[in-house]
């Protein structure tokens, strides 16, 4: 066999790969996948740093609890026990679930649905802890101003200085939370353009 | 989004040098697939980079051949594996088995070359002139010229053996 005869068998096999497209193909949707995934790695891991820091607050406040002794006081303790327990366990469970969402295993039509389906639920997640916040900003300065100051966040005497502190606080946190829906909103929309490409 | 939708274009158009230089430098199925998937991965991760640069093709087998190499030099088989036992896959409609077998001695006779020689050769199977493959390569042009005689010596040498 010469060179130039090689040539020839070697031009004619690349005519034929053009014709086939499996292992091409396969890595392709491997990587759709791959790329699905990620989009929410970042999110979850600080997601997942957010859960560790409340678990650590609850545990805080478990402790303290029977230094909140009025009524009112330990009903703010128990719904910001509740509240830090509850959400950052629904929002990990969410992701979790649109994470670990197969896209590759179902024709598009299924997969457009259900991923829609857990979008829907992330977000309704997300909005629910934006409202949230603002109960648990209350609650927690009661709560914390109880633990450790050993003041009566309603009895005590307001000035000039309180108010705009805690008008700064809520500006803060409605600013704060709207950042968090709109990352979530962002991310959950960049995750279904990769679904979208599926159509095709 | 935009990116990502042209790298898939340009590795479907291109997907055919991949799997020629991922059959040239593996022996079984499975580090096949492993190395196209390398391949493709490293390409995704220079894309950025080939944009400032004048051809697909050259940054394409540059990446493919380094990626190759470097794959060459960590991996050691273990276990059972699946041979390569054909080039063309019988999906293709005008499958012949007379033209595989043909193709195969081309493999086997490249594959009996060394790690740089394979990638040369087939640099010029594929058509391409001492310029380019020096471009690819990072050798200079004379330089190629003759490292690329040695190979066909040694090929000729082969052949006749046989």
């Amino acid at each position: 066999m010469e060179i130039e005869e090689m040539k020839a068998l070697w031009s004619e096999m690349s005519d034929q790969l053009e014709q086939q497209k499996k292992l091409t193909n396969e890595i392709i949707m491997s990587m759709t996948q791959e790329r699905y995934t990620n989009k929410f790695k970042t999110i979850t891991r600080y997601e997942s740093f957010g859960a560790l820091l409340c678990l650590a607050i609850f545990l805080f406040i478990l402790y303290h609890i029977n230094k909140l002794d009025t009524w009112y006081l330990m009903t703010c303790g128990v719904v910001t026990l509740l509240f830090i327990s509850i959400l950052p366990i629904l929002t990990l469970r969410m992701l979790g679930h649109i994470r670990k969402f197969n896209i590759l295993n179902k024709n598009y039509t299924e997969v457009f649905i259900e991923f829609q389906k857990a979008k829907k639920n992330l977000l309704r997640v997300q909005k629910l802890s934006v409202y949230a916040s603002f109960i648990i900003m209350f609650c927690a300065a009661a709560v914390f101003a109880k633990i450790f100051g050993d003041k009566d966040f309603f009895m005590i005497d307001r000035g000039l200085k309180e108010y705009v502190v805690f008008a700064f606080t809520i500006v803060f946190v409605y600013f704060f939370s709207r950042w968090g829906l709109r990352s979530y909103t962002k991310i959950t929309q960049s995750a279904e353009d990769v679904v979208k490409e599926l159509e095709d | 989004m935009q990116k990502e939708a042209s790298f898939v274009k340009i590795i479907k158009e291109h997907e055919g040098v991949i799997f020629k230089i991922t059959t040239m430098y593996t022996d079984y199925r499975d580090d096949q697939k492993d190395l196209y998937q390398d391949i493709v991965y490293q390409l995704w991760k220079s894309f950025d980079s080939f944009r400032s640069e004048s051809k697909i093709s050259t940054w394409m087998y540059r990446v493919a051949l380094n990626t190759a190499l470097t794959r060459l030099k960590k991996s050691k088989r273990m276990g059972n594996s699946v041979p390569i036992d054909q080039v063309i896959l019988k999906q293709t409609e005008n499958y012949d088995p007379e033209f595989e077998e043909r193709l195969k001695i081309v493999y086997k006779h490249v594959k009996e070359l060394n790690v740089i020689e394979k990638g040369l050769m087939l640099l010029l199977l594929e058509g391409k002139k001492y310029e380019e493959i020096a471009e690819i390569t990072g050798l200079t042009p004379s330089n190629v010229g003759t490292k690329i005689s040695r190979i066909k010596q040694k090929l000729k040498k082969q052949i006749i053996k046989e």
